[in-house]
Order: C-alpha cells, then structure tokens, then sequence
C-alpha cells in the first residue's frame, strides 16, 4: 500500500497520507452527516442579529413646562450619562411634565455591560435630581424580548360587536399558556379591554344636588378596602381565621351607595351618576382589523362567477401555477367594518430557533380554535417570522443544491462526468464542514450566512476543480503512461500545492479586512467574513485530502487493466 | 489557436500598445460611469415584503377619534388592493415592533394624535408587483385623499428596511441654540425639500402649535377658603381625564378590578375650543371646603389662553430639529445632492451659508450664520446617507487593506515587485466589468420592470471577493510561465504556451463562478454581489487571458535567476512602470 512518491510540499504530503486510509471514507460520511445535522438543528432566522444596545430614562415632574424640564432634568441628565464610555449619541426630548433621555451605544457593545453601565449612572446620581420629581424609570432596549416572533389578532366573527371584556378574558388565559412554551420570553397584549366598574358622574346633577366630586371619591374609597385575613387563636389553642370582604362586589353595591344626604333625603349614587361594569374607557389605545370575509355574506355573484371560471381554468392545465388562482383567493371582499381586536404578541429568548416556537405557538392556537370557535372569536396570525426565517432558509439552501448541480453539469463536456462527480461530491462537504464549525461557534442560520455560501460557492469550487483538472491533465499525457495511479495523483496534486495554497491564502486575506467594517452594516454583513474564510481555508484541506481520494476511487486509470 | 493569437500579441509592439490603451480606455471609461450618473449608487437596494407599515401622525393636539378617521380612510384605500389579505390599525400606540419601528421610535408612542397600520400582502412569490412598487403607486394618492381630513396629518409608508434598519433614509438634523430660530429654519429647509424630486414623506419632528387654556389659581381666595390648589387640580383631573379611585380583586380573573370616577360623556364634553366654553362648563364645578361650604371652582381662578409650549428635542447636548424624508425607488444621493443646493440657495438670504470643510462621513453638512444676530446653526444631514457613506468608507477602507496584503503576499511569494504589480492589475482591472455589469444590468432592469439597479454595498463586496478570485488566474498563469521558462522555453512562447494550457482551468473556474452566481443575482439585496461577480469575472478573464501576458512579457522578474537564456527574458516595448503607475492611482479614484 505504500505509495513510492516523497512529496514536495503539504498538498502532496497530505494526498499521499489519505489515499489509501480507511479512514478518509469514514470522515467523508461523518462531515456530511455532521453538516446535514447543524442544518436540521441551528437556530434560523431571517436576518442576522445585529447588536444594538442603549436605553431610555424617563423623568417625570408633574406640572412643569419643557422648558423647566430641559434645564432641570434633560440637561444634568445628559451632561451625567456622557461620562459613560461608548455612548454614541444621546437623544433627549423635554416635554411638558416629563423629559425622556435616550442613550445609544456604539454598535456591538455588550449589552449586558451597557445595560449594567447606564442603571449604575442613573443610580449614582439620584441624589442630585431635583426636588419634586418621581422615581426615574429606566428601559434598556432589548431587541429579542421587544421584537415580537408571531403576532396573533383575535377578532369577533359575528357582525355585533362581542364583549370585549369577554374577549380580554380568553385571550389573557391564552397569554397564560402561551408563556408556558419553552424559550418564549414575553407575550403582550395590544388592544386589550380590560374590565373596570365606569361610574359617569352627571355633572349638571352634581351641581344640582350640591355635591363635590371630592365627596363622590371619598365615599367609594371609604367603602372599598381589601384586608388581608386576620386569625387569632381560640382558647382550644386553635386558630380562627376571618376577614373582612370587600363591600363592592357588583354594580347594585355601587349604586346604593350613599354620597350625601339633602334635606334629610339620602343620595345615592345612582342619582347622580351612571354606573356600569365595563371596560378601561380612559384608554384611548384601540387596535382594530380589516380582513378579507371568506364567508359569503356578501357575496357578490359575479365574482364567484370568475371564481369558478378560474377554476376550471386550473382544471385544463393543472401544471400551469397558480397565480391566477391565488389573485381570485384574494378577491374575498373585504369586511365593510374594521372590527375591535386584540394583538397577541409573542417574542423569544435570544439565541432560540424562532422556527420551532412559532410552531409551538401555531400548534397552540389550534387546540384553541374550537373554543374560540364557540365565542365566535377568529383569529388571524398577523405575523410569523419563523415561517418568514424557514422559507428563506429553505430557499436559499435550495438555491445552493441548484448551484451545484448546475456546476457539475457544466463540468462533464470539460472533464468529464466521473471527474465532475468527485467536484459534486467535494462542495457539499466543504459546505457542510463550514456550517458545523458556524453551528460550533454559536452562529445561527439566516440569510446572510446562506449569502455567505452561496458566494463562497464560485470560490472554493475553484480548488476542487483545479486538482481534479490537473489529475486529469496528467492522466490523458503522453509522458504519464504506465505510471502508478496513486504516484500520479500525489504528483498531480503536489504540482499545484505552492500557487493554489497562495492564491486561497490570498482571497482569504481579502476576505479578513470586511470583518473590521463597523456600524449597523458590519454587524448586519459579520457572516460573510465569519464563514467565506472558513469555507475557504476547509476547501483546501478538502482539496489534497479529499478530492484525491475520491479521483482515485471513482476516476478509471486509462493506463491500468 | 490561443496560443498563436497570444504570441501574435506579444511579439508586436503594436499590438501591446493597442492591448494597454484599450484596458485603460476601458478601464476610465468604465470609472467615468460613476459621475456621470450612468451607474447609480445607493446602499441597500428596497427589499419586496409580504408587509409593510403605515405610520400616521395628526396635529398635536389631536384627538383619538380624528386620526381614527384617518387611519379608516387610509384602510379603504387599501381595500381596493386585491394583494392585501389584512391589516391591523393600532391607535394611539405603535403597531407590535419589528426592525423599522425599533430606530424609528414605535415603542414610544403613545398620543392620541399617532396611529400606526400594519398592511399585510399575500406573499410575495404569488404576487406580481413587489411592495415598494405598490407603494410608490399608491402613495401619493393616499395622501391626497386622506392628508385633508385633519390639519397637519403626515402619512408616512415604512417598508421593511433591506439592512440594518435607520431613522429614515434622509434625515437632517439642525443644531443651534435658539428654539425659535431652529424651528424656522427646519420649516425653510423642510419646504426645499418636499419641492425635490424623488423626496416623500418630508415630515419635520415636533410640536405643532396650538392654543391651551392656562387656569390660574387666585391664591389668596384658595388659602381663605380653606382649599389647595393641589384640591383645584385634582378635581380638575377626575372630572375631566377621571381618576381610579379604588380596586378590587377578583377571584376568576389575572386582573384587579378597578373603579373609575369620571364625569359622563355628554357632560365632559366642551362644546368648542374656546375660552368662552370652556369657562362656561367649568362655572358648574363645586368644591367642598373642610367647613362643609360649597364653593365654585369659577370664584377661585382666572382663564388665560396661551400658546402651547412644544417639546424640546436635543442631540448630543445641543437643541436640534430633525426633518425626515424617504426616497422614491431613487437612490438618496442624487435628491440629496439636489435639495443641498436648492436649500444654499433659499438660506442664503438671511444667512451666510459656509460649507463644512475636509472630507468625512459628514462632508455635506453646512454652516449656517444669521446675517442680523450672528446666530449660528449647524445643518447636518444623517440617516441612511451617513450610514452608507460610513459603510462605503469602511468598506473602502477594507478594500485597500485587502490590495495592501495581497500585494505583501505576493511579494513574500515572488520576491518580486513587478510580477506582484502584475497580480494586483490583474485583479484591480476586473472593476471594469463590475460596472459595465452593473450598467448593463440597470439597461435591462429599466426596459423589463422600469426600476434602477444600483451600484450598492454588496456590489462592493462582490468586487472585493473577485480580487482574490481574479489573483488566482493570474497567479496560475505566472506560475506556468516560469516553470516553463525556466524548463529552457523562449520567454514569448513560454507565455503563450502556458496562457492556452491555463486557459481552460480558468475558463472552467469562470463559468463556475458565473453560474454560481447567477441565483445570487436574482436576489434583490445580493444581486449587486452577483451582478459583480458575474460580469467582474468576465473582465478578470479577459483581463487575465489577454493583457496579463502583455505585462508579463514586459518584465524581467518573470525569467528565474538561473536563466538558461538570458536574452530570452528581454522584454520588449513599454516600460513595465505603467502598471505600476496604474496601481497607485486606481484604488485613489476607487476611494472617491
């Protein structure tokens, strides 16, 4: 098995180590498989996270005027938090009774490190706030938490408005649940009604009786207090426990209650006031749907006329796609009214497979779906950027199989297709090594990393095929013949070693630079510095190990029997 | 045949000359492309979504049930579009935050005079018209029919940003000391700029003015009475906005429940905003004093209408004014360059207008002067523009690092500086077809979708990585030659015998890259990478096929030192300090 060729360089040193290893075969499977598998489990996503770290601070003082907040708050405040190193800017609004700083940090600071940096100023300094100010607030940005995954809009399915308390009601219980997935970090709601005893006080009323509002407060405060249990022991050493319950339990408690008396009649606040169990009536925040009706109450004939004409189109020539028919889909008329809805919004914890939760969370509203049927309450997912982030996945994984092929397609009238076999089989295994390496280095898969491969393609395909034209070159000379099939692969790849070592060495280098470019846009571009180098410096050792091998396995030696 | 045709080449002056004057003609040629706008540059080209978002603000003061209006009327425009399955109006608060909305400030909002739309579109694969087109068709007509509603309404149309999300493509930021000075001047500059062709949405960030009503406690009559001012404001507060004046817990729900005291809809409403009414609905409101005595609010204080005091925004420890402006589906250079000049024009009349001098990310910026008070503003202009010229300057930067070590490789490699010269040429040249791709591409795209095809970042990227790529056909062509030289071959035959072998490698590698690329060039953010790669690779070929053997033959260092023949390795007719030369100047105008 020994091969009689004393190798000139590390191309030739290393062809002649693996041509005839068992091992070679095992690694080759093993790398594929290690690739397929980092596909299957790392995390994907859209778009590459970028690092953004920063916060807002909000102070408030009642009563005072921009310009008081500018120079009592914003100004200290701002003069305070410029001392924090890697502050990039810092945006400050004064407005009446409250001033909000926002502080933004360089892109690519830690996060936990800034976060940590602008409590600690914040803190610092407290004792130099102003008298009459509240507890400042502070908010530091959090782009996982606060970007949600999947939205859902929870809307009534029959025309009359439901009760949106009721609503709030289901959906808060589905929050619940929701919470318990695993890897969800927060879920909110938007839109929500949340139930509230409204007591409408008349005003011409209140001036007719001689009543103040201060006396209407007073007496509704008076009679609605939650007291823990209180216990005291008996004298059997045991222990009574009771409590004192609330007066309010309903809308009647509130109405009987007495505000005042008037020439010695007593009123109620009935009286004066209109009192209902409703909802938050203060918060003007609203969120609405318009969505296209699939039912057919407003059916119009003459659409499921071209409906069905489509239809039958479709039947003609089932291959020819369906854009037509999607188009018509879409024509569901629009419901006439925006209807009152709640948002559910989901998000997920850093580093998670945003594929994987929204699944969950799909999964999740589907066991719902008949109980929610009952209430007549629809849902829409308005948002579901784990399906967004598996079809551009999907996609551009597909692209890449596509490139392949074509490229061991154009490679048989050149080299032939035993040749152009050992390039098909030398690219996915250079492809699959740099993404096992990503997945080890806690990458996750999105789009520019699958950018990143897909431009790596055109070059790392290049080492491949320079060794397998070379070995194929020195097969069909003259001056060859009759020479030992191994000898004449670690030759062939030995000749190339010194320029093709220099030339990968040198688009690596020009490759290094990229990953120094800062902002939004270095971070936002980091994976194809990350992997393109990776890529590159794997498909050479993939070059002398591999490719060798496989010419030798799969390439017939003309010269031999 | 190749190799006849290189010798052919290479043995007559003539044809050398004729081989280097059309790769320089070329080569400024194509360069000269850039400023004479027949290559466009921007930094991320618009992405097709299956979403986008429409952000609507009224005037400040507002009220809920006016930007509804607003929001409905902009709905029912949607409504007509048969891609859009739904959407979602969020009054009086951002929609759920995505990339866009995180820089552009959805989480904060909360008045009654903001409301965002999420517009959802069937996706993007079943549907012809890609978002922005739509937008763009649809944006002007919007703004007509439902712009009017409410005085002071600014649509705007958010796509979902391609890249790394920015406030708004064009932003300029005006800095200054005086409030009222800076808030004239971004009037003037916001006015310039929504006269500029392919600038929408113009909107400038801040409080309109309006008029409030200043109730003023009479002190003495407060203290005599037995009340505070803290009483006035309090029932003020709970009559007309409502307190919580208690809770309640509840058994079956996550929530307490509360109990709200507010005066009733019909009798909290002020008929017009007016002092007149305003005094007449507050004439009924009592106050209880500790002695049991009812006294009207009215007898305790005075109304004074006054001018709103609008928010105070500040950057960077300095008052500012920002105005906002999106592009078209043009590129932000070009309208920008365009209002630059109109807003010198329309400020120089009461101001001297002095351009910020040097070269940095914020070279467009201007100076301001009052011409009276000597006040002075300082007019920057940020947003995407300042992100893209950043990242041009990085990448830039990037690029001539990456020439820098490739050239040092080389010489540790060759020991030579002409043949590293040679490698560094060879991969420069490949700009040419770059953008003659990118010109090309902007042809075709214009003819079939009536939409530019820029010159971006990632077309930046693209010719980064081709060097590399064109460094290696090079590299394999220098070395056969020597191999061969040095074998005892004449130096002419030596190159045209190893360029015809080379030939089908690199051709091979070629057509690889090419195909490789050919899906990339189909995307909308990484077509410039493909479109790059594609067509630079081309040039590289050619390049390498045709005008590196040139080179080649005109240096010495091709031939070992252990030269069989020595008169073999004279080179003949031009002096090989052109490429050298060529070298120095180009990565220069590649940085400007």
């Amino acid at each position: 098995m020994k091969i009689d060729y004393k190798s000139k360089n590390i191309a030739g040193y290393l062809a002649k180590i693996f041509l005839n290893s068992p091992l070679t075969m095992i690694m080759i499977v093993s790398i594929l498989m290690l690739g397929f598998i980092a596909l299957q489990i790392m995390p994907r996503e859209e778009d590459p996270q970028i690092e953004v770290s920063g916060g807002t601070i909000m102070i408030a003082i009642p009563g005072s005027t921009p310009r008081e907040i500018n120079n009592v708050v914003v100004k200290p405040l701002e003069r305070k938090l410029r001392e924090i190193k890697g502050v990039e800017h810092i945006y400050s609004i004064a407005m009446n009774n409250v001033g909000i700083v926002n502080v933004q940090y360089f892109i690519g600071e830690r996060r936990e490190d800034s976060n940590l940096k602008l409590y600690d100023k914040v803190m610092q300094n407290m004792d130099s706030l102003p008298k009459g100010t509240m507890q400042p607030i502070v908010k530091p940005f959090d782009i996982d938490i606060d970007i949600p995954v999947v939205t859902v809009a929870f809307y009534p399915k029959v025309c009359q408005d439901l009760n949106s308390v009721e609503l709030y009601k289901t959906i808060r219980n589905i929050q619940q649940d929701m919470n318990a997935i695993e890897n969800v970090s927060k879920t909110t709601l938007k839109g929500e009604k949340k139930p509230q005893f409204n007591v409408m006080v008349d005003l011409d009323k209140l001036s007719g009786y001689h009543i103040s509002l201060g006396q209407v407060a007073k007496s509704i405060q008076a009679i609605s207090t939650n007291a823990p249990d209180i216990d005291t022991p008996t004298k059997t050493k045991k222990i009574v426990v009771f409590g004192v319950k609330n007066a309010i339990e309903n809308v009647e408690d509130l109405q009987d209650l007495i505000i005042a008396q008037y020439m010695g009649s007593p009123i109620y606040l009935r009286n004066i006031a209109k009192i209902e169990y409703s909802y938050d009536i203060q918060n003007y925040q609203d969120v609405f749907i318009a969505r296209r009706d699939s039912g057919l109450s407003t059916f119009d004939p003459h659409e499921a006329k071209k409906m069905l004409e489509s239809h039958s189109h479709d039947i003609e020539n089932t291959k020819n796609d369906d854009e037509e028919d999607s188009e018509h889909e879409a024509l569901a008329p629009f419901h006439p009214k925006a209807h009152q809805q709640i948002t559910l919004t989901v998000s997920k914890l850093k580093g998670t497979n945003s594929v994987t939760i929204a699944h969950e969370v799909i999964k999740m509203l589907q066991k719902y779906k008949e109980r929610l049927n009952d209430q007549h309450v629809g849902f829409i997912v308005t948002r579901d950027y784990g399906k967004r982030a598996d079809e551009a996945v999907n996609e551009l994984v597909f692209h890449l199989l596509v490139t392949i092929g074509i490229i061991s397609l154009i490679l048989i009238p050149f080299l032939g297709w035993r040749e152009s076999l050992v390039v098909s089989i030398a690219v996915p295994m250079i492809l699959a090594a740099t993404l096992f390496i990503a997945f080890m280095t806690d990458q996750t898969i999105n789009r520019i990393t699958l950018f990143a491969f897909l431009l790596s393609i055109g070059l790392i395909v290049d080492d491949a095929i320079i060794v397998i034209e070379n070995i194929h070159r020195r097969l069909h000379l003259k001056e060859t013949e009759g020479q030992d099939f191994d000898v004449l692969i670690c030759e062939a790849t030995d000749e190339i070693g010194p320029s093709t070592n220099i030339a990968t060495i040198a688009i690596i280098l020009t490759m290094v630079p990229m990953a120094f470019v800062g902002g939004m846009m270095g971070q936002f571009m980091k994976p194809i510095p990350l992997n393109v180098p990776v890529a590159l410096a794997v498909s050479l050792m993939v070059a002398y190990i591999f490719t060798p091998y496989l010419a030798k396995k799969l390439i017939k030696h003309p010269g031999s029997h | 045949m190749l190799e006849k045709l290189i010798y052919n080449i290479i043995s007559s002056k003539k044809k050398k000359r004729m081989v280097v004057a059309i790769v320089l003609l070329s080569l400024m040629g194509s360069i000269a492309m850039i400023p004479t706008k027949l290559v466009l540059a921007k930094m991320l080209p618009g992405k097709s979504a299956n979403t986008f978002t429409v952000y609507i603000d009224t005037a400040t003061n507002s009220s809920i049930e006016q930007t509804k209006e607003v929001s409905m009327c902009v709905v029912n425009e949607f409504k007509k579009e048969s891609a859009v399955t739904d959407m979602e109006i969020f009054l009086g608060q951002g929609a759920p935050l995505d990339y866009a909305g995180l820089v552009k400030g959805s989480a904060f909002k909360q008045m009654q005079n903001q409301a965002e739309i999420v517009i959802n579109l069937t996706d993007k694969h079943e549907r012809e018209e890609p978002s922005f087109s739509m937008i763009h068709r649809l944006r002007h007509k919007i703004q007509k029919d439902c712009g009017w509603l409410v005085a002071g309404t600014s649509i705007k149309f958010i796509e979902m940003p391609s890249g790394p999300p920015t406030l708004a493509t064009l932003v300029v930021n005006i800095f200054g000391n005086n409030h009222g000075l800076i808030r004239y001047t971004a009037e003037k500059v916001a006015k310039v700029m929504k006269k500029t062709d392919g600038l929408v949405d113009v909107d400038i960030m801040q409080d309109d003015f309006y008029t409030r009503y200043e109730v003023v406690p009479d002190k003495e009559k407060i203290i005599r009475s037995g009340l505070s001012v803290k009483q006035v404001n309090d029932i003020l507060y709970m009559a007309f906005k409502g307190v919580i004046v208690a809770t309640k817990n509840s058994r079956n729900q996550q929530d307490q429940i509360p109990i709200f005291v507010r005066l009733s809809q019909e009798t909290r409403s002020v008929d017009d905003d007016s002092k007149n009414d305003l005094v007449w609905k507050l004439s009924t409101l009592k106050l209880m004093n500790p002695r049991g005595m009812m006294i009207p609010l009215k007898e305790l204080v005075e109304f004074k209408a006054v001018p709103s005091t609008p928010a105070i925004f500040r950057k960077d420890l300095r008052n500012m004014s920002t105005i906002t402006a999106e592009c078209d589906l043009v590129s932000q250079v070009y309208p920008l360059l365009e209002a630059r000049d109109k807003m010198i024009k329309a400020l120089s009349d009461e101001f001297n207008v002095t351009k910020v001098p040097g070269m940095s990310t914020y070279m467009f910026d201007l100076n301001l002067k009052h011409k009276q008070t000597g006040e002075e503003i300082l007019l920057r202009f940020d947003g995407e523009m300042k992100v893209s010229l950043d990242t041009f300057r990085d990448l830039g930067g990037a690029f001539i690092a990456a020439l820098v070590l490739m050239f040092l490789l080389m010489v540790v490699y060759y020991k030579s500086f002409a043949l590293s010269g040679i490698v560094l040429a060879g991969s420069f040249l490949s700009i040419i077809g770059v953008l003659v791709g990118h010109f090309i591409t902007d042809q075709v795209a214009l003819l079939l979708t009536g939409i530019n095809f820029f010159l971006t970042a990632t077309s930046l990227i693209g010719f980064i990585s081709l060097m590399g790529i064109s460094a290696r056909s090079s590299l394999l062509l220098i070395d056969f030659s020597r191999s061969l030289i040095a074998s005892g071959i004449e130096k002419k035959h030596a190159i045209a015998i190893a360029t015809s072998t080379r030939a089908k490698p690199i051709v091979m590698t070629t057509v690889a890259i090419i195909l490789g690329s050919a899906l990339l060039a189909t995307d909308p953010i990484f077509g410039g990478l493909g479109i790059a790669l594609i067509f630079g690779s081309i040039a590289a070929t050619l390049v390498s096929l045709f005008f590196v053997p040139v080179l080649m033959d005109n240096t010495s260092a091709l031939c070992p030192e252990t030269s069989v023949d020595e008169s073999a390795c004279v080179g003949g007719g031009i002096e090989h300090i052109d490429e050298e030369e060529i070298e120095k100047i180009a990565p220069e105008i590649e940085v400007e």
